[in-house]
């Protein structure tokens, strides 16, 4: 094993390490989930040269820079303070989902008008309309972090594979027998996951445009997927009160998360995957232990539905977002309340982390989006002007700028 | 209501829950009436750009009405509403006489959606409270409601603004899907 060179990723924080083996490049991360500005650098240095046989003495002054330069990033203020930069009047109907690449340069919002429309994050500008579904196009997603390909999924039953730079569709992916209403890209960008209202959830390989596996297993519709940072499992959650984790190799069912008392409404995994949250119907949250499929922890205090959950992209806080028109931030592990968000006069229907988790944003009915403290519940700022509810909003990765996608057919860049 | 809600209406849950489709041309008077059913203030009401959902209870029956914008230049998407609809209420202007054949050939289509294939019909001859309207009966013929076969139908005579007629013709929905089912 032969190191060649360190990647610094910032959100989460972490080292990647680059090596040879057996004369292939192969990659490892080093996470660093718990580094804070007043962490002992020396300690975690000798903690890393102790555990990672790649790192040698030689490497760890190298080390050190590296993780000095972390903490600074994670030291900076967040004190940005957003403003309205453009309005786009980006459909001719409501829109749905809304998504940015990695590095924030693009972004593409899918709308009831049967189009997702590609936009230049800078300018405005719109660069593709992507036509050619017939039916509401509802779940959007680039390949992150490459982000040269787009994937839409319709209330036509169809999920389509696209250049974002050219806007050529590559493939059709044929085979539900309803709506698609969720998707994602597995992290190596190979294949495509989508769960539909059929029921199911299929694999599809982005090369052939085939399907790989029909994840059979839900008798309600499915409304939510995602896939663990590796990819090696994917989760669903279902209006059939469970979420099931699934073997993405083997297309098998590992476990089934039994417990909610009514309808999930979003499921996601923290950074290491060692924890599954899932949003309910039963206005309640809880966590799983992915390893066991046990449930260790039900969060109550909503007094409504819970319509949205999220974790920080350590995977130290949570976030719960209700119809009670309240939020809550959680601690993941201990599973104590760190805040309660009031404010919104309308059910939050979303609710995000900025990437350095010093931000939290959630979008509502009641026609604003809002930025708060998570460590006290402290609205920072009202994202103002939308004439109808908010049904999406995201952060880039820099966290330094925001789109909302609203009802009222515009979508918002707020910088 | 977010998009998870909008899913979740995309389907009736259960056997007292409808789904109802309100179509017609724009200034139709649809979201006044839609608000009426709701028993929300008709007061300010702008051209609809997308679609208005509300939920209202009749009778036992969840009534889950889908308000649809009805410009030319929206109409075409019209069809991205059709599944699983229980019933079709159209809304017309009876004082626009001059749209009357439009009106009509939407209507025309509609019907000959398969997605709508015997879904029953409400035809809602609107503002009635105008002097200019004209009757439940003259719009009826000139729609050659008789014609319609293959499916429940029925017109009446309304007014959103004053809900003069509203409540009749939701009761005769009750009556169409106890019918029905």
């Amino acid at each position: 094993m032969k190191l060649k060179r360190f990647l610094l990723r910032y959100y989460p924080p972490g080292i990647i390490l680059e090596y040879e083996q057996g004369g292939n490049l192969k990659s490892k991360s080093i996470d660093l989930l718990d580094l804070k500005p007043e962490t002992d650098v020396d300690a975690v240095v000798d903690e890393i040269t102790k555990k990672e046989p790649l790192i040698t003495a030689a490497k760890a002054e190298q080390v050190r820079k590296l993780i000095e330069r972390l903490q600074e990033k994670i030291s900076q203020k967040d004190d940005h303070h957003f403003y309205l930069f453009k309005v786009l009047r980006a459909h001719i109907l409501p829109l749905t989902n809304v998504a940015f690449n990695k590095s924030g340069s693009r972004f593409i919002t899918g709308s009831y008008d049967r189009t997702c429309k590609v936009w230049d994050t800078a300018s405005g500008e719109e660069l593709h309309t992507l036509e050619g579904h017939r039916n509401v196009v509802y779940a959007i997603a680039f390949n992150n972090p490459y982000g040269d390909k787009i994937a839409t999924g319709s209330f036509d039953k169809t999920c389509k594979l696209w250049s974002s730079d050219t806007g050529k569709c590559y493939h059709t992916f044929r085979g539900h027998t309803s709506e698609i209403v969720c998707l994602s890209f597995n992290p190596q960008s190979s294949m495509i996951a989508t769960g539909s209202m059929d029921t199911t959830a299929k694999l599809w390989d982005i090369q052939t445009g085939q399907e790989v596996a029909s994840l059979n297993g839900h008798s309600a519709e499915i409304i939510s997927l995602s896939f663990n940072t590796t990819g090696s499992q994917l989760i669903t959650g279902s209006f059939d009160h469970t979420v099931s984790v699934w073997d993405v190799r083997t297309g098998q069912r590992a476990h089934t998360l039994i417990g909610h008392k009514a309808e999930i409404s979003s499921a996601q995994f923290n950074w290491d995957c060692s924890l599954i949250a899932t949003g309910s119907m039963d206005k309640t949250c809880k966590i799983w232990d992915t390893a066991t499929g046990r449930c260790i922890g039900t969060l109550r205090g909503h007094e409504d539905e819970v319509l949205d959950v999220a974790f920080d992209f350590t995977g130290q806080m949570l976030l719960t977002a209700s119809a009670d028109s309240t939020a809550r931030c959680y601690n993941a592990l201990t599973h104590s309340v760190i805040s309660t968000i009031t404010g919104h006069e309308g059910e939050i229907s979303k609710i995000t982390f900025n990437p350095q988790g010093t931000s939290v944003l959630t979008a509502s009915a009641d026609k604003t989006a809002r930025l708060w403290d998570p460590e006290d519940g402290k609205c920072k700022q009202i994202l103002e002007g939308h004439t109808d509810e908010i049904f999406s909003c995201a952060f880039n990765y820099e966290g330094n700028t925001i789109i909302t996608g609203s009802k009222d057919n515009t979508c918002r860049i707020w910088r | 209501m977010g998009l998870l809600a909008l899913l979740r209406k995309l389907k009736s849950s259960s056997e007292k829950e409808l789904r109802i489709l309100l179509l017609g041309l724009d200034n139709a008077g649809k979201t006044t009436l839609l608000k009426k059913l709701a028993e929300e203030d008709v007061s300010h009401i702008t051209p609809t750009q997308g679609f208005n959902i509300k939920t209202v209870q009749a009778q036992g029956f969840r009534l889950n009405v889908w308000d649809i914008g009805g410009q030319r230049k929206i109409r075409p998407y019209w069809k991205n509403y059709f599944d699983n609809t229980d019933i079709l209420l159209y809304v017309i202007d009876s004082t626009d006489r001059k749209r009357f054949e439009e009106t009509g050939m939407e209507l025309n289509e509609l019907l000959e959606e398969e997605k709508l294939h015997g879904v029953p019909l409400v035809v809602f001859a609107n503002k009635q409270d105008l002097a200019t309207a004209a009757p439940a009966s003259e719009i009826a013929e000139g729609l050659q409601l008789q014609a319609i076969r293959g499916r429940q139908w029925h017109i009446q005579a309304c007014s959103a603004l004053t809900a003069e007629g509203v409540k009749d013709g939701m009761q005769h929905i009750v009556t169409m899907m106890a019918k029905k089912k």
